[in-house]
């Protein structure tokens, strides 16, 4: 990267530091991070309510660009792939996050008309791993599906 | 010995309440007290000017105000309270150019998803252990980009030295 000119470089004062004071030997605090994973282990029974609100939004937002597909709407169906794409894996679906990032892939780069059908199989690919709970990448159809999907949006977005 | 964190003050900026709520979870579970909610980036300059937080934890893609849209904001309209507050933009975008832009907004650090404890706590230690350096060119104000580039190096050029001494010798 060619350095812009005329470039002014300067170190502000570090008031974090001031305020937090020293932390672990490692910089890490340990006992912070243990807390914080006891906590994330209490949040988790909710982590189901979640995933199903998601799934609603996105098989929502299909539905309506299906109805009218505009900008808005093909907008509002990408915001709820990247959504679902960056939530799946923490609610323990990692294949939701693979298949809703192969959506968001492919409703985010196409230039054009949006293949209704290839939509619909994601979404479909979607509700079907939520409703099975397939929480782990080792089962063999639901892994399947998710590299077919992503093999599609890959030969589309090549044409 | 540990971070006070109950000392800081951090606004979260996500329009999915659900990826708020984990955000918030972690950092009260490190000890942060003071911790502000904004559900847009309209919303978060509103409440930015009233807390004037110490750290600001952003999402990327959010309706209306984007999160780069809010950084470039928060380092270079003259309202802000604190330009130099550091940011961590959280963020489910992976490619180059992505990335890319997101650092020429004037980020500090990027938190991938999905949010882990351990990587919020890295990346909050990093901005304060090491903080980056803040340039000003025509086109850019905030930290640095270049993080760990050779070219950064101020001092006197030894090598070029120790080379020469090497030909003489030779």
């Amino acid at each position: 990267m060619a350095r812009e000119q005329p470039l002014e470089l300067f170190m502000p004062p570090n008031m974090l530091k001031a305020k937090v004071g020293h932390g672990g030997i490692s910089g890490l605090d340990a006992a912070a991070i243990q807390r914080a994973e006891a906590a994330m282990e209490e949040i988790k029974g909710e982590f189901a309510a979640w995933a199903a609100a998601d799934v609603e939004k996105l098989v929502a937002a299909r539905a309506h660009f299906a109805r009218s597909p505009d900008a808005a709407s093909r907008a509002a169906l990408l915001r709820a792939a990247h959504d679902m794409k960056g939530q799946a894996a923490t609610f323990n679906y990692p294949l939701i996050a693979r298949v809703s990032g192969s959506l968001s892939k492919l409703v985010g780069e196409l230039d054009g008309d949006l293949p209704l059908g290839l939509i619909d199989a994601h979404v479909s690919a979607v509700h079907v791993i939520y409703r099975d709970k397939v929480m782990d990448e080792s089962n063999r159809l639901a892994l399947a599906l998710a590299i077919e999907l992503e093999a599609q949006v890959a030969a589309i977005l090549k044409r | 010995m540990s971070y006070q964190f109950d000392r800081l003050k951090i606004l979260v900026v996500d329009d999915n309440a659900h990826m708020r709520k984990l955000v918030c979870t972690i950092l009260q579970a490190f000890g942060v007290s003071q911790i502000f909610e904004a559900d847009s980036g309209e919303r978060a300059w509103v409440v930015l000017k009233e807390v004037n937080p110490d750290i600001c934890v952003v999402d990327w893609v959010m309706e209306g105000m984007s999160g780069p849209d809010l950084v470039r904001m928060i380092r270079t309209d003259p309202l802000s309270p604190n330009p130099f507050v550091p940011v961590l933009m959280l963020t489910g975008y992976t490619h180059i150019d992505q990335v890319r832009q997101a650092r020429d907004s004037g980020i500090n650090e990027f938190i991938a998803k999905p949010v882990s404890v351990k990587t919020m706590m890295q990346r909050l230690t990093a901005v304060i252990e090491h903080p980056r350096p803040f340039v000003r060119t025509k086109s850019y104000f905030g930290p640095c980009r270049r993080r760990r580039g050779g070219d950064e190096y101020q001092g006197p050029e030894r090598r070029e030295k120790k080379e020469a001494a090497a030909e003489a010798a030779a």
